[in-house]
């Protein structure tokens, strides 16, 4: 006898939903946590906020402490150290280059050993352009007429002997150092002293002088939060945000629940009544700013219409700088019209979850229309109500293009229209991102303020 | 006085006429049940009692009031639902007492009625417990209990048992039956069970296809179904529907089946005369038949087909030309499968059937 | 001949008290439901009207737009040079291009990632499905603000700022919870009885994913295919973030150029936007509500 599943496949079978689930957890990974992390992370974080100081001129020296972006240093000393090739692209670097020669001192023995780059005149290059071959310069404004050969490319190397100016050597090969300095700073009030690359330092004047210009290591910092507060922008758009809110919000569950209901009393085209009422969840928010913006317009339709009926004789300008209330109104209806269509969908879904039994049951006892709703209805749309509350409250965070449309950009704003101009126009991703963490921190303290708030209830009613 | 009164009540749905000129009286305090195969229209009529679903034509009344056209609040009825339709977000307590408080009924006395309902099923130490955590038949006597707390004088259920499983079921059946003889209130019981029917009712109605076939006492309605299908659709195992043909000889009035002759009761005569020479069927419940092991000149010749002992009987199926008969008979009496035996018809237990019509001839 | 036992007909009194009393009772009745239709037909032009009016400067001559006051009649002249001169303006031609590339992009992505995952939690308890359930509501409910910033940063830094397929990971990003939860409940309206009954019969489960199942749930792919195109379509601040260069989608386009375009421009811009949503939601409307019915459970 064929068994149709043996224990064996049932066995392997549990491994399939997680199979089957990964894709999207990588994906859900990549673009969405890892991201979201790095947001927090960049409002809160100044990336090379402090440059490390060593006590010898190797990366892996011992550290002899940390100075701060921007801080004046002196500049005591210099060398150059190898660098990988692959971090010669980085932008200021302070090089030096080194040949690897042969030649003839005075005396006619043969020298092996570095050079820096400025001793040496390059007179030959082979095919690839690399120099083969060139002459000892002469040090120009000195008498010294000799060149120092080093074992190694440093200065501070052990000295082979020295070539006269002018003497043909063979350049057999090359290397680029980056400079390392030596330098001297302030830390509150406590000299500080070590090694640094030039990569980090602005070396100003004669070379004795410079500045950190940015750090090797990052530090957490309220700078950004900062800035953002003190934006003149900033209490306006939060201020503007939490009063759309309050009264967008309430008025949408109002007709979002009235809709719900007339779809629930079943009136004939419910279908395309239901239809209608959805439309305006596929219509993007800028869409729905042109739309009312082509309503509260100078030249728009209010106006037509009120100059129709005789209310008023000539256009009036609602959508200006000096009439701040009528852009909220205008924001105000143009959010109710677009989003009421969300809490709409999530109403009616969680009334057709209701039995209909429980709805004839309490109409056959004797509750009133009223009653139906008070008593039954909206306790048991409670949990559609939370939801659409919660995914409400996050998307009124998100009004953006309605607010650069009917306002122009500045006159109202809103937090994540702020995020949008210092991105886009400030180029502050820092602050932006500040923006955007503080757009977070909001939606889900309300999150939970919403669902602490139901739960209590719910054990208050057990 | 709650007399529900219905008549000449029509409900359609598009083009489909679920009822079809229904005229239904229930008396006071009396218990009526609506039985009839699924889409017979029974739960239409309910609903256009219960005021959930209003009737296009006619005229309902209860307790003298036309009630026809008023909203189910202003009827003053209770209701047990299918489903039981209970509230998920009350306590029993709440869910209970819920018609009453909407109704504004004083807070004592909303008290005092549902511990009184509670009691009455026996759900009185639930109260404060939530639907989510009872059983199918708790929640089901909490929907009992709803119904029977509003004192209403008018009662109506939607196959109220339906959803229990078998043995619950037989345990609220009589349950129910008690509780409704004691508090007296005239109810309307919808139901496709026709044991359930035939237990519960003070009177029957069947329906089917809208209409209301036969309303009267189970004992009668078994034993003198109005029609064929009400034969075959009350009563386990259904009616025996035999093919017959009336002929009169010698100046009598007989019927064949087959080769066997069998002389009707004399008081049918007048009523078969007129089917003379045309065929009629022979209607006859399995517990009527007598079976016997040898000839008789009264006995119809068949052959054991099926024995299927069920404990309290046991149910033969025969074979007599190429129909089949169900006869039901002492659980020891021992018959072998292809034995042949006769059966007795006791001629006033027959019924005769209209072959056209389907319906039942009576005197 | 036949009798039965059926109650005889009562005559119903043609008492002129009790006809009022019904005439009443049905007037009343009447009255409810010609409120409730009224109540309909009041929300649908509330939301009717403003398209209407859109619409209306839309299809019309550039000199009507300008004209005022405005007559409320629409189409008068009906014209479509307005709709030809947004059109042929600079930017917004590779603009529809762009963003519908995105919007393709970004279903087709989101719909192979999303429907092994819907499968999964439709079919399959396992540990962690819960988790994984309220994981991908949390994410639906994260702001597209916050996500923004930090990726148009990660992309620059591997080179594919301003790019419609970057754009188009970050839609599906976005659009990923929703696709899922969406095809789950689309998964869970087919028994898995007809699964197993194809697997009885002799089918693989692949073959009876691929012959039963998959004929089966094609329409319910195809609405929330549809739902993610009008969510990437309609994206404003994503992609004026991460593609503001040279890859501007629609939106963005009309967005920057807001200032400096004059009122034919932008009605017929809004318009332009208006459509698929007036012309997807039609298609899909009923899944809406499983869809959001799924994620109140």
């Amino acid at each position: 006898m064929k068994t149709i599943s043996s224990p064996k496949g049932s066995k392997r079978r549990i491994w399939a939903p997680y199979l089957l689930i990964l894709p999207s957890l990588v994906y859900l990974a990549m673009f969405f946590a890892y991201p979201m992390v790095n947001g927090l992370l960049l409002s809160v974080r100044e990336d090379g906020a402090l440059l490390t100081l060593r006590a010898e001129a190797q990366r892996d020296s011992l550290k002899t402490g940390q100075i701060p972006r921007g801080a004046q240093v002196s500049i005591l000393d210099q060398q150059g150290n190898l660098i990988a090739p692959e971090e010669l692209a980085l932008g200021n670097l302070v090089t030096e280059g080194w040949f690897q020669i042969r030649g003839q001192d005075p005396a006619g023995e043969t020298i092996e050993g570095w050079a820096p780059e400025t001793r040496i005149r390059v007179r030959e290059t082979n095919e690839s352009g690399l120099p083969v071959a060139g002459t000892v310069r002469p040090r120009i404004g000195s008498d010294d007429v000799f060149t120092t050969v080093h074992a190694e490319p440093k200065e501070n190397s052990e000295a082979l002997g020295s070539l006269e100016a002018q003497t043909p050597v063979e350049i057999l090969d090359q290397v680029t150092l980056e400079v390392w300095y030596r330098v001297r700073g302030q830390v509150e009030d406590q000299p500080i002293e070590g090694w640094v690359q030039s990569r980090y330092l602005q070396v100003t004047g004669d070379g004795t002088q410079g500045r950190v210009n940015r750090g090797d290591t990052s530090q957490y910092t309220t700078k950004y939060f900062q800035q953002m507060i003190n934006n003149r922008f900033f209490w306006p758009a939060l201020r503007t945000t939490l009063l759309l809110m309050a009264i967008i919000i309430p008025v949408q569950f109002v007709l979002a629940i009235i809709m719900a209901l007339v779809i629930q009393a079943n009136p004939r085209g419910a279908g395309f009544f239901l239809y209608i009422f959805t439309i305006t969840l596929g219509v993007s928010d800028l869409a729905v700013g042109i739309v009312w913006y082509s309503v509260f317009t100078q030249f728009g339709y209010l106006n037509s219409i009120l100059q129709g009926l005789g209310l008023i004789s000539g256009p009036i300008t609602y959508l200006s700088a000096a009439k701040q209330d009528w852009i909220i109104m205008a924001i105000w209806l143009a959010e109710v019209w677009r989003a009421t269509a969300i809490v709409m969908v999530i109403v009616v879904a969680g009334m057709q979850a209701i039995s209909r039994e429980v709805l004839e049951a309490a109409e056959v006892f004797g509750a009133t229309l009223w009653q139906r709703i008070r008593y039954v209805i909206l306790p048991l749309l409670r949990p559609s109500l939370q939801v659409a509350l919660i995914l409400r409250t996050i998307l009124a965070f998100q009004v953006f293009a309605v607010v650069v449309v009917l306002s122009g950009g500045d006159v109202v704003t809103v937090l994540a229209n702020e995020t949008y101009r210092q991105y886009y126009d400030l180029r502050n991703a820092n602050v932006a991102a500040a923006y955007a963490s503080l757009i977070l921190l909001l939606s889900m303290f309300t999150a939970i303020v919403y669902l602490r708030v139901v739960r209590s209830q719910e054990e208050v009613a057990e | 006085m709650a007399e529900i009164k219905i008549e000449h009540v029509t409900k359609r749905f598009g083009n489909f006429v679920a009822v079809d000129d229904v005229s239904l009286t229930v008396e006071d305090q009396e218990f009526t049940v609506l039985v009839g195969p699924s889409g017979c229209g029974k739960t239409t009529l309910l609903r256009a009692v219960a005021g959930l679903g209003m009737a296009d034509e006619g005229r309902i009344s209860i307790g003298g009031r036309d009630v026809t056209y008023l909203p189910p609040r202003e009827r003053y009825i209770s209701m047990v639902f299918q489903s039981y339709a209970i509230f998920p977000h009350m306590n029993v307590f709440d869910n209970i007492g819920f018609g009453l408080k909407v109704r504004k009924v004083e807070k004592l006395e909303l008290e005092r009625r549902v511990r009184e309902a509670a009691e009455l099923l026996h759900i009185e130490d639930f109260l404060d417990r939530y639907p989510k955590a009872l059983s199918g038949g708790q929640r089901q006597r909490i929907a009992v209990a709803r119904a029977i707390a509003m004192q209403s004088q008018v009662l109506l259920m939607d196959e109220p048992l339906s959803n229990l499983d078998a043995l619950l079921r037989l345990e609220m059946r009589a349950e129910l039956k008690r509780l409704l003889q004691e508090i007296g209130a005239t109810t309307i019981y919808v139901t496709h069970d026709q044991v359930e029917a035939l237990s519960m009712g003070d009177r029957i109605a069947v329906m089917r296809g809208g209409a209301i076939l036969q309303y009267d006492e189970p004992s009668v309605v078994y034993d003198m179904p109005a029609n064929q299908f009400i034969g075959s659709f009350i009563g386990n195992p259904p009616m025996n529907f035999l093919r017959a043909q009336v002929q009169r000889e010698d100046g009598r009035v007989n019927v064949r089946i087959g080769s066997f002759t069998l002389t009707p009761s004399d008081g049918m005569l007048p009523v078969l005369k007129a089917y003379d020479g045309k065929p009629i069927l022979l209607g006859i419940r399995a517990e009527n038949t007598e079976i016997l092991n040898h000839q008789a000149h009264d006995a119809l010749e068949v052959k054991i087909l099926v024995v299927e002992p069920l404990g309290s009987q046991n149910l033969l199926t025969a074979q007599i030309g190429e129909e089949t008969i169900k006869v039901s008979t002492h659980p020891n009496l021992a018959v072998r499968l292809g034995e042949v035996v006769w059966l007795r018809f006791p001629t006033d237990k027959i019924r005769w059937v209209d072959r056209d019509s389907g319906q039942v001839l009576y005197p | 001949m036949t009798t039965t036992v059926k109650t005889p007909r009562p005559v119903v009194q043609a008492d002129p008290e009790v006809r009022a009393i019904h005439r009443r009772m049905l007037r009343r009745q009447r009255l409810s439901r010609a409120m409730v239709h009224l109540i309909a037909i009041l929300l649908s032009l509330w939301v009717l009207i403003p398209i209407w009016f859109t619409a209306s400067m839309a299809l019309t001559s550039p000199t009507t737009v300008r004209s005022y006051p405005k007559s409320v009649l629409p189409f008068i002249p009906f014209s479509t040079d307005t709709m030809e001169f947004f059109l042929k303006s600079r930017g917004i031609l590779p603009g529809i291009t762009n963003s519908v590339v995105v919007a393709v992009l970004t279903l087709a992505l989101s719909t192979l990632i999303a429907a092994p995952a819907g499968y999964a939690i439709s079919r399959y308890i396992f540990r962690g499905r819960d988790a994984f359930r309220l994981s991908i509501l949390a994410v639906r409910a994260f702001p597209i603000v916050v996500l923004s910033i930090p990726l148009a940063l990660i992309f620059i830094r591997l080179n594919i700022y301003d790019n419609v397929f970057s754009l188009a990971m970050m839609h599906t990003a976005l659009a990923l919870p929703t696709t899922i939860l969406v095809l789950s409940s689309v998964f869970a309206s087919i028994p898995y009885e007809l699964e197993e009954a194809a697997q009885i019969f002799g089918c693989s489960p692949a073959q009876a994913f691929r012959r039963i199942v998959l004929p089966l749930v094609l329409p319910g792919i195809a609405a929330s295919a549809l739902f993610t195109f009008v969510l990437s379509w309609n994206d404003v601040f994503a992609a004026s973030i991460l593609a503001p260069l040279e890859n501007r989608t629609l939106p963005v386009q009309i967005l920057i150029t807001l200032d400096e375009s004059s009122e034919p421009y932008q009605f017929a811009g809004g318009f332009f936007m208006l459509i698929p949503a007036l012309i997807f939601i039609f298609f899909i409307r009923r899944y809406l509500f499983n869809m959001w019915g799924q994620i109140t459970k």
